[in-house]
């Protein structure tokens, strides 16, 4: 652990990207700004691997505030976490160079990228966390300049407005959370918390609750039941920016922050068994809603949903570097799916509805590949990425109890099936829409060929210990977060876990691949029907919440207008009254005079007579 | 005591004049009547009491009566020039 | 002070004229009326040991001033009292009450005044008495420049007042002419005249 200014550098490389892009993007021209932005991100990369290799970092700034100082710190999870942002982010940023070719807003848009990486960097190494927060507010502020980066219609405009408010109440979570830990402890720094925290001598409600405002923060972030409403229509956003904010990174601060704070929610029963029950709660309506919808990006959005959730009940049951495990196995699998979308719809010209799509596979070989391979791992196929961090989570789920274990596979059944159907909608049966499709160009086609060797091959780094007894992420993460001991299942029930849930995927993907190449039965389409609107949960939050709030503003803005009326007439009256006296002013100067005379009797007589 | 009495009774009759006079020549001249009667009164008190004082005063009554007289013929006779009319009641620009 | 005949005559005089001031309907006569009026006063000012102000009395107010209202009475030919219209015909009576009532406390608060029992002898109201207090830096020097400087200015804004056009056609610069100034013959007249004088 050295102290270095290197730290910070990776942070400013994206940031300088940020100032350049956005002062001279337009100067630079098309492919420069673009390639610029990369090369940047790909700088914060290399460094950020020089120094995990080199057994992380630190660095501060001492009383950045008053007691708290702007700390960074480069350990393992962060290590992961930024492994995870700059590589799978640089290989977004390329592959946006081909797909965001000829927007007007070119350069702007890289710009924000940079933005976005910078301050996700914040998020990732801040150490106190004030600075995680102003990490954690630049993302949300880079979501929402990229999902509103089409301006011009009003739907990505109201879209990330509704993004950036219901994230406010997360954020509201956030900073009573600070608020709490910084009463308790009289300090905001994680690596300091945690040892006051093992020291003990505090109240374990109050922690309990502290827990709870962090857990509300992240559930905005992360986009779990109930504050889920906000990422399906993130994706008014360009594709890339679904990619990388909605599906790869972005999205899973919630679950980071969380493993970050595990010292506090590992010994919380109840927080535990909340996080797992919201986990829950969205892995299913996340992978339910997917099944309904039309909108390409759409089923992808809410398959992330159900991803994310999955990762809430890792962290829910303890297993917090299963937790990062699946979210670094989720960002190469999830960004390919979202990239394999991206190029089909580049390739039909913007086409989204998979109604209009299909037969892909004859006309876009490599992204039919890449969009196979997403699918098999995100349907959780042996031996892909998706299995082994799905499996993990599953394993923990049945040390929790096996009734979780039950629910979860079924939710891994719906996996299969939503990314099954994707596919076979795609790319499957007979083309439905008049564009002539052409493949992407290589720019688009290598950060996927990339990314599809990730999806591949990440999962073996976290091997079962029945196949691999020392596999390389656990004891790396947890060097960081901190061991938790726990029984290990025998190897008997764990070999029959892993086949189960193996054979399981296996035969959900080939029934979904028969099923959704049928005409849907009558249940299904009413199924469907529900399930394109999201289970009427927007209509129930209308209904709920923003219709009352609206109803009260309105209620207040006519208290206001009474009142304003009320000072309209009070100014009339006063007019009324002004102008009564304004009859005194006759304008004959005998007039005023006769009122001179009147006055000086009455003072002089006043005088004398007193 | 007598002269205090006078200058009582001029001041009302200025007053008077004042305001019964419709030609602005007229008021002026009552209004100088008016002042007459405070230096009237003023020089009255300077006997009552012994003081000089009060005569400066009226000395400066006089003089400024005659800067003051000065001006407001000039104002009359510029206001005449205009309206072909000396009457105050013609002057209602100040009517609210 | 015994109140004896001349008194009596001398209040008499004054009010008459007073009345005289405020009634008559023509303004000459009224004019007249008053000047009659400031030299009873005079006269007054002579019984009250104040001869200075007497003097000044006569000539400033009834050799000046009023002679200066006759002046304009007669420029303005506007020695008829009734002029114009009467917005106010009630007036009168209203002024007539008024007048009682202000002449009412007026004399109730005068009668009240308890002069001190040996007031010291004004000297007569000489130069040689009030010259010092008119000069004296602790006194009134400096509102006696005051008001020199207001005799000045007043004379100065009598002018103004009456001939506006020609004092401001008289200072303005030729080569910047004033914007509000409406071109008129006069000024034309006065440019060709530099213009005449400049070479």
């Amino acid at each position: 652990m050295q102290e270095t200014f290197l730290l910070p550098l990776i942070i400013a490389l994206p940031l300088l990207g940020f100032v350049l892009l956005g002062l001279f993007g337009k100067r630079l021209g098309e492919p420069a700004a673009g390639w610029l932005a990369s090369l940047l991100v790909l700088g914060s990369f290399l460094l950020g691997l020089v120094l995990l290799l080199q057994g992380g970092a630190r660095w501060a700034l001492p009383d950045w505030l008053p007691g708290i100082p702007f700390s960074l710190h480069l350990d393992n999870l962060s290590g992961v976490m930024l492994m995870v942002v700059t590589g799978v982010g640089f290989l977004i940023h390329v592959w946006a160079i081909g797909y965001m070719h000829g927007d007007p807003g070119y350069s702007r848009f890289f710009s924000y990228f940079n933005l976005f990486i910078a301050a996700m960097l914040v998020l990732i190494l801040g150490d106190s966390l004030p600075v995680v927060f102003i990490g954690w507010e630049g993302v949300g502020l880079a979501s929402y300049l990229l999902i509103g980066f089409w301006y011009h219609e009003r739907i990505n405009v109201d879209s990330a407005r509704k993004a950036f408010i219901v994230n406010r109440i997360g954020d509201l979570g956030f900073l009573l959370a600070m608020g709490l830990l910084w009463s308790m402890f009289g300090t905001l720094s994680i690596s300091e918390l945690v040892e006051k925290v093992e020291a003990g001598g505090y109240s374990f409600t109050t922690l309990t609750l502290a827990g709870f405002f962090l857990l509300v923060g992240a559930m905005g972030k992360s986009a779990q039941v109930p504050l889920m409403v906000w990422l399906p229509d993130a994706m008014a956003g360009p594709t890339p920016v679904s990619a990388l904010i909605h599906a790869a990174t972005m999205v899973t601060a919630g679950v980071y922050l969380l493993v970050r704070h595990a010292f506090m929610l590992h010994d919380d029963a109840y927080l535990s068994g909340l996080i797992v029950l919201i986990g829950l709660l969205t892995a299913f309506y996340g992978a339910l809603c997917s099944l309904g919808q039309w909108d390409i990006k759409r089923i992808v959005a809410y398959t992330t949903l159900s991803q994310l959730g999955f990762m809430f009940v890792a962290v829910g049951v303890g297993a917090y570097w299963v937790a990062i495990f699946h979210i670094v196995t989720h960002a190469f699998f999830k960004a390919l799916m979202f990239m394999t979308s991206g190029s089909v719809i580049h390739a039909l010209g913007g086409e989204q509805d998979v109604r209009k799509m299909g037969g892909m596979r004859k006309y876009l070989p490599a992204t039919h590949l890449h969009g196979l391979i997403a699918t098999f791992a995100s349907g959780g196929l042996v031996p892909l990425a998706g299995f082994w961090s799905k499996d993990a989570i599953l394993a923990y789920s049945f040390e929790y109890g096996p009734w979780l274990w039950f629910l979860m596979l079924l939710a891994s059944v719906l996996a299969a099936l939503y990314s099954i159907r994707w596919y076979v909608l795609v790319f499957w049966g007979e083309y439905r829409g008049k564009e002539h499709p052409h493949e992407s160009p290589a720019v688009m086609l290598w950060p996927n060929h990339i990314l599809m060797v990730g999806a591949i091959g990440v999962g073996f780094m976290g091997l079962p210990y029945v196949i691999d007894y020392k596999n390389f992420i656990e004891p790396f993460l947890t060097k960081a977060i901190g061991e938790f001991p726990h029984e290990k299942l025998p190897v008997f029930t764990e070999w029959v876990l892993i086949l189960t849930s193996a054979l399981v995927a296996i035969a959900a993907l080939w029934w979904g691949f028969r099923f959704f190449q049928q005409k849907m039965p009558a249940w299904y389409e009413r199924f469907q029907a529900a399930a394109l609107q999201g289970f009427y949960v927007d209509a129930l939050y209308n209904a709920l919440l923003v219709n009352p709030a609206k109803g009260l503003a309105e209620l207040l803005f006519g208290g206001d207008k009474g009142i304003l009326a009320g000072f309209a007439g009070l100014g009339n009256l006063m007019g009324g009254l002004g102008s009564l006296l304004a009859r005194l002013e006759t304008g004959a100067l005998r007039f005023y005079l006769a009122g001179f005379v009147l006055a000086l009797v009455l003072l002089v007589g006043w005088g004398v007579l007193r | 005591m007598i002269w205090l009495v006078a200058s009582a009774l001029l001041f009302s009759i200025g007053a008077y004049g004042a305001l019964t006079r419709r030609t602005a020549i007229l008021m002026f001249l009552s209004i100088e009547l008016m002042l007459n009667a405070a230096a009237l009164s003023l020089v009255s008190f300077s006997k009552l009491t012994g003081s000089l004082e009060a005569q400066v005063v009226v000395l400066f009554i006089i003089a400024i009566a005659a800067a003051e007289v000065a001006v407001g013929l000039g104002l009359i006779v510029a206001i005449f020039r205009r309206r072909e009319t000396t009457g105050v009641d013609e002057l209602r620009q100040l009517r609210g | 002070m015994s109140i004896g005949f001349w008194e009596v005559l001398a209040l008499l005089v004054l009010v008459g004229t007073g009345l005289a001031v405020v009634r008559l309907q023509n303004a000459v006569h009224a004019a007249l009326a008053l000047i009659a009026n400031f030299l009873v006063v005079a006269g007054v000012y002579v019984a009250l040991e104040a001869r200075f102000v007497a003097m000044i009395q006569i000539i400033v107010y009834a050799g000046a001033i009023v002679v200066l209202f006759l002046f304009v009475i007669m420029l303005l030919s506007a020695a008829n009292a009734n002029v114009g219209q009467d917005l106010l015909p009630r007036l009168p009576w209203v002024a007539a009450l008024g007048a009682l009532g202000l002449a009412g406390v007026l004399i109730y608060a005068v009668t009240r005044f308890q002069p001190p029992a040996n007031a010291p002898a004004l000297g007569g109201g000489l130069p040689q008495a009030l010259g010092p207090l008119l000069y004296d830096p602790e006194k009134w020097l400096y509102a006696l420049l005051v008001v020199g400087f207001l005799l000045l200015v007043a004379t100065v804004a009598a002018v103004v007042l009456i001939e506006p056009e020609r004092i401001i056609a008289a200072t303005s610069h030729p080569a910047h002419p004033r914007q509000d100034q409406k071109p008129s013959p006069s000024t034309g007249q006065q440019k060709d005249e530099r213009a005449v004088v400049k070479p």
